[in-house]
């Protein structure tokens, strides 16, 4: 039995799951559970967002203008919705990428001050 | 957002939701799991399905909308939780905005509105002022030489003489008869006025010199009645009071109601009397001061048909056209706009009385929200839906009473005041009575979102409410304006209840005849063929020795007017009298049969008899008011008198009647009482010897009849067979003349008293919700009382007795100001006055009863109060 997903976008940073979202989009589009096994795995199973807060995400993101959603075939040949990361979400991804490296490093030194 | 695309998106995010777990499945399964096993993870994994639904449709949403409607929702269950207290407050709304939208609809169209004319502020009348010791007066009627000075001399302005009003004048056309209304206009009035005839033209220079040819132009509507609308209509031939007159033009479809006769010939206005009016246009390059100094410029010409007098200044001065046109309608309207006005402040200050008395239950409930985490935005967002709903509720059935109520003052007052059967229902003015509501029940109604700033919310709560508000500059506040709206019922109430007495006081007087089964019709006889007195008399002979014969007829007689209507008076003297300064009476010409058909009693001597003829003795019937006016009381019979130029031995007085009501002297005498009704000293000489009276005023014949059909048959056929040409008027019952005299006041004693009826009502409603909330709120501390020994009846007295002193307070206050403002109708309470003490006391015992039931509702419900339940519970 695994560790039972306890968190949920609410323990995340606020906007943190939009900012993992894009990212795992950056690779190119993914439908609800890649995007979700995708954030999992990068993080070594220790982000384990419940998947189906993926989803208010993935529409308040998709409306912002960040993503695109269209329907498409998974390698399961099985109908699912793929989201797309548009020009304008790459523009927000390179700006919160920059930020977040920011906060972690500030974070870092708060936390572990070297010398 | 509709059902058939909600439902799409539903099954577009129901499906992905099932793909998600389908891979999530096939992924756990490829990681060697059992099926059942992937399955219980997959969903474990995915969290509630539900809740993420539920999260999306949030999402998905119409935000404000959404809030809105919910808003609405909410504001809809707390109105019908509350039913009564709503409806008392949409009522009021709607009386209001109604009543008020509608009488300034009225007053708009006819004080306000300016003239379907061209440049209306640059038209006005030209007004003759004198001015002396005792003060200034400033009319309209002009005279010959003020008008030639005008015309002659005022540069800045285009002037044109008229003669105001309409008569009655005989027109004849394939050879049956009927009555038109003819005034005399001169040159140029169509031009100033700025209404171009759509036929032909208006009347030359030359037309209207003396001597000129006869010409006339007709209206629209009487050209197509008569003329039946021919194109061809110019150089046509009409006979009018039997001469031939040429048409020359006719006037547009559309013109102001002051245009009002059907065929205009032309004025020659050089005459001494002041009979003539002169409307005057600025011309383009001048201003009405430009035009008053050169009027004032003109010295002494204009006035050289006036008696020179060295006290009196005399000038010219422009007066506006639209005020003169609309004197007489302005003394109801404006009544009328101060009581609605009343109506209106009482009914905002009702709903501001009755929403904060509720504003302490509210504030309780808001603190409960508040606790729970609503933010105060969503409060006030909520109050102010609320009101807003209640308001626009209000505002729609306020927008249905004033077009009735507008069609219903068009049905009773349209008779009275003919300019108002054309008024509409103005949007303006229903936009700011019903801005001006919902402003009052959104101040109001917000009160408890701001009180609640100065509530702690966990007394708020858990109290009773009224321990924990500011209380105190709330009830004063609460309690003032119950005052102040008592006091200003009051004021209407004296207003409306005098107008009433001074009907009542109209309607008992004695007519002193019986005008039980009378009718009348009148005939004019401005015709070329009665120039001559004798052939007046013979057509009265002729008609009424038909009428004696026709059966169902009792009596028939005619006269120069009837009771209830006005007489034309004269100067004269008596034989021997000490000074030669004229004596003043009404005079009327009447046939034998006049004291009989009317049934006015002959008190001393003889009534008019058949050998009173030309050629026979001059002899008068006076009335007793003439006894009381010029003989102090004294007999009249056997007095000779002068009327007018007659000379010789005099008129001997040879009867003396009863006093009849009259609608109006034309003069004024101290011991007469002033109209609409009143008895003046009058003289009666036989038509036979009527001479140039005879062509004075349209005679009328009276009959007493069986019924109306008898009657209108036998006169129009008696005059008829006297005269195929001579057109008859409407028939009139004698009781629906006496009606009309009183029409006026009755329309305003109604309008008053209705509004005054809704300002009390409005007023005990405000009482009682006041009293009943007083009730409400203090229900913790009446139930301590009852415990600690306090009697029900105690309780009840001291909750009625608090109302009752509001009342009080609010009467004498009210009572004090209906002094002053009851100046304002002074002009409509001629007999009464403004101090009459069965009104005040009327009024006084009237609002008592009022508040006394008002305020005993609620103190009755204090009374029913249980100690050990309200203790336990409040």
């Amino acid at each position: 039995m695994r560790r039972r997903p306890k968190t949920t976008d609410g323990d995340l940073l606020g906007g943190t799951l939009d900012m993992l979202i894009l990212r795992t989009l950056q690779s190119g589009s993914k439908h609800g559970f890649a995007i979700a096994r995708s954030i999992a795995e990068r993080s070594d199973e220790v982000l384990l967002v419940e998947e189906g807060s993926l989803y208010p995400a993935l529409h308040r993101v998709e409306r912002r203008g960040w993503i695109r959603a269209a329907w498409g075939v998974s390698e399961n040949n099985r109908r699912a919705k793929f989201y797309t990361l548009t020009a304008k979400g790459r523009a927000r991804l390179a700006e919160e990428s920059s930020r977040w490296r920011e906060l972690a490093a500030a974070v870092a030194r708060v936390m572990e001050p070297a010398s | 957002m509709t059902w058939h695309r909600r439902s799409a998106l539903d099954r577009d995010r129901d499906e992905e939701f099932a793909a998600h777990l389908g891979e999530a499945i096939d992924y756990y399964k490829a990681r060697g799991l059992s099926a059942d096993e992937a399955a219980r993870l997959a969903r474990l994994r995915f969290g509630n399905p539900r809740a993420y639904r539920e999260q999306l449709d949030e999402l998905q949403r119409l935000p404000v909308l959404d809030v809105l409607a919910r808003d609405v929702r909410y504001a809809l269950r707390r109105i019908r939780q509350a039913p009564g207290f709503h409806a008392v407050i949409i009522v009021t709304l709607a009386l209001a905005i109604g009543a008020t939208s509608a009488v300034f609809s009225l007053a708009d169209a006819i004080l306000l509105r300016p003239l379907p004319l061209p440049d209306p502020d640059r038209l006005a009348v030209v007004g003759y002022q004198r001015v002396s010791a005792s003060g200034a007066y400033t009319g309209p009627a002009v005279d010959g030489a003020m008008w030639a000075a005008v015309r002659h001399h005022a540069r800045s302005v285009d002037a044109a003489v008229f003669i105001y009003g309409a008569p009655d004048v005989n027109f004849v056309a394939n050879g049956t008869a009927s009555i038109v209304r003819s005034q005399l206009v001169g040159e140029g009035y169509f031009r100033v006025l700025g209404i171009p005839p759509a036929i032909g033209r208006e009347f030359t220079r030359a037309e209207a010199q003396p001597g000129g040819p006869a010409v006339a132009i007709l209206s629209h509507d009487f050209w197509q009645r008569a003329l039946q609308g021919r194109p061809d209509a110019m150089d046509q031939t009409i006979r009018l009071r039997g001469e031939p007159y040429t048409v020359v033009g006719v006037l547009p479809a559309e013109v102001p109601d002051f245009v009002d006769a059907d065929v205009f010939t032309p004025l020659r206005a050089v005459g001494q009397g002041l009979n003539y009016r002169v409307v005057a246009r600025l011309r383009a390059d001048a201003t009405r001061t430009q035009a008053n100094a050169e009027l004032a410029a003109l010295g002494d010409e204009p006035f050289a048909m006036q008696r020179p007098n060295a006290s009196v200044t005399r000038r010219l001065v422009l007066v506006d056209l639209q005020e003169t046109l609309v004197a007489a309608a302005r003394e109801p309207i404006v009544l009328l706009g101060w009581a609605v006005g009343a109506v209106l402040v009482i009914a905002c200050v009702n709903i501001a009385v009755l929403l904060l008395a509720r504003s302490a239950t509210r504030a309780r409930e808001i603190g409960t929200r508040m606790a729970l985490g609503g933010s105060r935005m969503a409060v006030v967002r909520q109050l102010m839906v609320e009101a807003g709903l209640v308001a626009a509720l209000g505002g729609a059935a306020g927008v249905f009473v004033a077009y009735a109520g507008l069609e219903g003052l068009k049905a009773i007052g349209g008779t009275t005041f003919s300019e108002w059967e054309r008024v509409t229902l103005d949007a303006r003015t229903v936009v700011v009575s019903f801005g001006l509501s919902v402003l009052t029940s959104l101040l109001f109604g917000l009160l408890p979102a701001w009180q609640t700033s100065r509530v702690d919310v966990q007394a708020a709560i858990a109290g009773s409410g009224s321990r924990s508000i500011a209380g105190g500059s709330r009830h004063l506040l609460r309690r003032g304006l119950v005052v102040a709206e008592v006091a200003l019922s009051v004021v209407l109430l004296v207003g409306g209840g005098l107008l009433l007495r001074q009907l009542l006081f109209l309607q008992a007087l004695d007519s002193g005849f019986s005008p039980a089964n009378l009718y009348t019709t009148s005939v004019s006889l401005q015709d070329a063929r009665y120039r001559d007195p004798a052939a007046i008399v013979r057509v009265f002979d002729a008609s009424l020795e038909r009428l004696d014969r026709t059966p169902g007829i009792e009596a028939a007689a005619v006269s120069q007017g009837v009771p209830y209507q006005r007489l034309l008076n004269m100067p004269f003297w008596f034989e021997r009298q000490a000074d030669d300064e004229p004596k003043i009476a009404n005079i009327a010409y009447v046939t034998p049969g006049f004291f009989r058909t009317l049934g006015i009693d002959i008190v001393r001597g003889r009534g008019i008899a058949d050998r009173d003829r030309s050629g026979t003795p001059a002899v008068v019937v006076v009335n007793e008011m003439f006894e009381r006016m010029h003989l102090d009381g004294g007999s009249a019979l056997g007095r000779r008198l002068r009327i007018g130029n007659s000379e010789g031995a005099g008129i001997e007085v040879v009867g003396v009647s009863r006093d009849v009501q009259q609608s109006a002297a034309g003069f004024l005498l101290t011991g007469m009482r002033r109209g609409p009704l009143l008895t003046s000293p009058t003289v009666y000489l036989p038509a036979a010897q009527g001479g140039d009276l005879l062509r004075a005023f349209a005679p009328v014949w009276t009959v007493r009849a069986r019924s109306a059909r008898d009657a209108a048959e036998a006169m129009s056929g008696a005059i008829a067979a006297a005269d195929p040409l001579l057109p008859t008027g409407p028939v009139r019952s004698m009781a629906e003349t006496a009606s009309r005299v009183l029409a006026q006041p009755r329309l305003i004693a109604q309008l008053v008293g209705t509004l005054a009826a809704a300002a009390l009502l409005l007023a005990a409603i405000g009482i009682y919700g006041l009293l009943a909330h007083v009730v409400s709120e203090r229900t913790r501390e009446f139930g301590i009382r009852l415990a600690l020994g306090a009697t029900t009846g105690g309780i009840v007295r001291a909750v009625a007795l608090s109302g009752a002193a509001l009342a009080g307070a609010g009467a004498l206050l009210g009572i004090g100001l209906s002094f002053p403002a009851s100046a304002l109708i002074a002009s409509f309470l001629p007999d009464l006055g403004t101090r009459d003490v069965p009104t005040y006391a009327g009024v006084s015992l009237t609002l008592v009863v009022i508040a006394l039931v008002s305020s005993v509702l609620p103190a009755l419900r204090a009374g029913r109060l249980e100690p050990v339940r309200v203790l336990r519970e409040g």
